[in-house]
């Protein structure tokens, strides 16, 4: 298998003291893929994130990126090797401007402040944040900072991104801007890691999609099947009574 | 992408501001102060006041890049100070270097000290790192009063008047003005190369908010690190003229808390921390105003002038929360809506 060597979690588990909450989840991700993962809350799909980013270290099992067990390196360094991510409630670096919020990602591979420059105000042309470049990032409303977090991970010329309910607060006009900003840059190889409750935007998104509960990953499989099983709906709104 | 491609993307966002569009600037202020020391050069009592606010606005420039720039509250930066005037005073008084050759020695053991010392009360955050800094002056400060072979424990060092450029020691006060006006120099240009760099939006990306660095890509202990480095050598190298424009200091006033430490920080809050040029307008400010109130009120009303710093102090965070900067940045850009806006 091909995306074998792009990135494998392998019994990823994450107990924060008698809580699993990821517990054992293994799955892969091909180069370029777009992979969605839901579930209900508390499911432990941030969890999970935190563990592919190195925000937690994981309790046990691994995590290879391109055959590398990247289990014990920091998130500064899994950024270097290519992970780009957003948070579920964002962080945005607010005493700076909003081109400067980019530009703090740019400098990953960019030392001077001009080319830094330049490789940030394409990724907020990409959001479609351009024009307000100039503002200071504490000043935006919560959708522009989504997007604006969004930026800085694609001026860090990633190879994955993690998105984290990037949609929430977002209306319909940006929804649609972010899943078309993400199919482009997806055709030139970013791969997407997409944590997601909208299942309108799942459907758009993804070919693959992961379903967990309760730290378990439950399903695996595309968005028709996975979106259809009995299984998945119980898990999301209960059991059926007859 | 291309050069061309690079400088149309970048003048769409209205252009960020690199070293070279800073240091005219700089340069600039320098310069006035220059000529302010020119107009003075009669006036031994006037200079005196020049070469304490142009040290201070030094040090606070220096406190500035990590304590501004980086967010890391130091309230600890006399010990860096006192290292700087104990290294010179050593090696002056016991091997006949000269202070000039000392800055080096007094910058290099200030800054691996200030690694040494903050690699683990990195670990702390906001007010917990302050109140650390401020523990490890207590603790260098016993430590030097132990050590007193180096240090002169309480009776402190001495260093004989004996005039000469190669001393650094001066019979006339405009040389020490001019030296001050030197290290100020050097504080500024250092802090706007810091700002204008990688370094110093690494700097600010872990301030406001050290996971989103990270995730960023950004190393955060070793940013703050090396902020902390640059900023303690730049405080030793102000410690090492101080003890040669005083030439009697003692331990307890080296490492003073309120006097050093915290004072840095102060000055550098009232002018607008984090800027450039705010730590030396607040020493502008602060310092010859310090002067003249301990001239006017300190004889009849004891402390009174410190009563009256307290009030400026209170006053900067009710209305000006960034400072002199801040409200003059405010001014500019909304002339007459400026009233009460910074609330």
């Amino acid at each position: 298998m091909t995306g074998a060597s792009f990135l494998q979690v392998q019994g990823a588990s994450r107990h924060f003291g008698g809580l699993r909450a990821v517990d054992a989840v293994s799955f892969d991700v091909a180069p370029g893929e777009i992979v969605s993962i839901i579930g209900p809350n508390g499911a432990g799909k941030t969890t999970l994130f935190n563990l592919l980013t190195g925000q937690l270290p994981p309790s046990s099992g691994k995590i290879l990126f391109r055959g590398q067990d990247i289990g014990p390196l920091r998130p500064n360094e899994r950024a270097r090797l290519g992970f780009g991510r957003t948070f579920q409630i964002s962080q945005t670096l607010t005493s700076l401007s909003v081109l400067e919020n980019g530009m703090v990602g740019a400098f990953l591979h960019h030392r001077s402040l001009p080319a830094a420059a330049a490789r940030a105000a394409e990724a907020l042309e990409l959001v479609g944040l351009a024009k307000r470049a100039g503002h200071r990032a504490g000043d935006l409303t919560l959708g522009e900072r989504r997007r604006l977090e969004v930026a800085r991970a694609l001026a860090m010329e990633p190879q994955i991104v993690l998105l984290d309910e990037v949609m929430a607060g977002l209306n319909q006009t940006e929804v649609q801007d972010i899943i078309e900003m993400v199919h482009t840059l997806n055709a030139g190889g970013v791969a997407f890691l997409v944590i997601e409750h909208n299942l309108k935007v799942v459907r758009a998104f993804s070919r693959r999609v992961i379903v967990m509960n309760r730290g378990k990953l439950l399903r695996e499989g595309s968005a028709e099947d996975v979106l259809s099983d009995p299984e998945v709906i119980e898990a999301y709104v209960g059991k059926r009574r007859a | 992408m291309s050069n061309r491609e690079q400088r149309l993307a970048w003048r769409k966002t209205g252009g960020v501001k690199t070293l070279r569009h800073e240091l005219p600037v700089t340069f600039g202020a320098l310069a006035a102060l220059g000529a302010l020391v020119a107009a003075m050069s009669g006036d031994s009592f006037t200079l005196n006041i020049l070469a304490s606010t142009f040290l201070f606005a030094g040090l606070a420039t220096a406190w500035n890049v990590i304590g501004g720039l980086g967010g890391q509250f130091s309230l600890g930066h006399s010990v860096f100070f006192a290292i700087g005037a104990f290294t010179v005073s050593n090696l002056y008084l016991g091997l006949q270097v000269s202070p000039w050759l000392a800055l080096l020695p007094a910058a290099l053991l200030s800054a691996v000290l200030g690694v040494l010392i903050s690699w683990p009360v990195f670990r702390l955050r906001g007010p917990f790192f302050a109140i650390a800094t401020m523990a490890m002056t207590e603790v260098l400060l016993s430590l030097s009063l132990y050590f007193d072979r180096f240090t002169g424990g309480s009776r402190g060092v001495s260093i004989p008047f004996r005039a000469g450029l190669q001393n650094m020691i001066f019979r006339d006060r405009l040389s020490y003005a001019l030296l001050m006006l030197g290290f100020l120099a050097v504080c500024l240009v250092v802090m706007a190369a810091v700002t204008r760099s990688r370094l110093g939006y690494s700097l600010q990306a872990v301030r406001d908010n050290e996971d989103a660095a990270a995730a960023a890509g950004i190393d955060v202990l070793r940013t703050k690190l090396a902020g902390m480095a640059i900023s303690a050598a730049l405080t030793g190298m102000g410690g090492v003229l101080y003890i040669m424009y005083v030439r009697v200091a003692d331990p307890p006033t080296l490492f003073s808390l309120f006097d050093i430490g915290v004072k840095m920080a102060l000055i550098a809050l009232i002018g607008g921390i984090g800027t450039i040029y705010g730590p030396m307008l607040g020493a502008l400010l602060i310092i010859p105003l310090e002067s003249w109130l301990r001239a006017e009120l300190g004889g009849s009303i004891p402390g009174a002038n410190l009563i009256v710093l307290g009030f400026i102090l209170m006053l900067t965070a009710l209305f000006l929360r960034r400072g002199i900067v801040g409200g003059l940045k405010r001014l500019w850009s909304r002339p007459g809506a400026a009233k009460g806006a910074g609330r």
